[in-house]
């Protein structure tokens, strides 16, 4: 278990990460995300649409969205549909919580371990 | 511990048994759960300026004992690979609550590389848009 946690740890793209979190970081991006995920793929001017910003604002927000790999772009005639991404999302979250997982871990069997004997204090 | 920024981990669970008993449970190697009871090979002194080391799968980790206070507290800081080489702290706090302990452990100084420098706030954001995302990645590399 603790090798693995190592082993993941290790792997994560540090430059695909740092996209990310940068992506994250600023609330409009934030609020993209969230309108994707509730919305499915999405027209840009409906993507804009929430935000009193100019469109170049927006647009350079998707372009760092894109760059993280969370979102995609289809062009649908006239349109382009822009979609979530949410697989790098799971990168961050493996980076960010292999000691969170380890604690949980370890306080679970020691937890258990206080429970099961006290079952067998009151039989 | 240098200038770089730094993250923490906070984990709680209700434990129960009195907290005398909790606290001595975490720090005796013989019970399940804590972090010397996983070690294959283990050095412990825990007492304030004692030194612990563990090594587990042929991992190390090094640490100095900074507060050892029956029945409600131990802090050491944590040297690992994973942190990097930097001291991080460990703080457990153990709070009476009614027949049980509310145990509390805090993992901080962990470090915030250059990845994830200046960007916890977007971490809890998507810690509440995704939740069963990291639940299924969490699963997945369970």
């Amino acid at each position: 278990m603790l090798a693995s946690h190592y082993t993941i740890w290790c792997n994560v793209d540090m430059d695909q990460l740092t996209d990310v979190l940068t992506a994250i970081s600023h609330p409009s991006r934030r609020a993209i995300i969230g309108k994707l995920a509730e919305s499915g793929p999405t027209r840009f001017t409906d993507v804009a649409k929430p935000f009193d910003v100019a469109l170049n604002a927006v647009t350079k927000h998707l372009k760092l969205l894109e760059r993280a790999g969370l979102i995609e772009r289809e062009r649908q005639g006239r349109e382009v549909l822009i979609s979530l991404r949410p697989e790098p999302l799971r990168l961050v979250a493996g980076w960010v919580h292999e000691y969170e997982r380890f604690w949980n871990e370890r306080l679970d069997q020691f937890e258990q371990h206080f429970k099961d004997k006290r079952k067998k204090e009151r039989k | 511990m240098n200038s770089a920024k730094t993250i923490e981990i906070k984990v709680e669970r209700t434990i129960p048994a009195p907290p005398g008993e909790v606290f001595d449970g975490w720090l005796n190697p013989k019970i399940p759960g804590n972090p010397w009871n996983m070690a294959e090979k283990l050095l412990l002194n825990p007492k304030v300026d004692g030194f612990f080391y563990w090594n587990a799968k042929g991992i190390s980790h090094y640490g100095r004992f900074t507060e050892v206070a029956r029945p409600g507290r131990i802090q050491h800081t944590w040297v690992s690979p994973n942190t990097l080489g930097e001291e991080s702290t460990v703080t457990v706090i153990f709070k009476k609550q009614g027949e049980d302990t509310l145990m509390t452990l805090v993992h901080s100084g962990l470090p915030d590389t250059d990845g994830g420098r200046g960007h916890e706030k977007g971490w809890n954001y998507f810690l509440d848009l995704f939740p069963l995302q990291f639940t299924d990645a969490s699963r997945e590399r369970k």
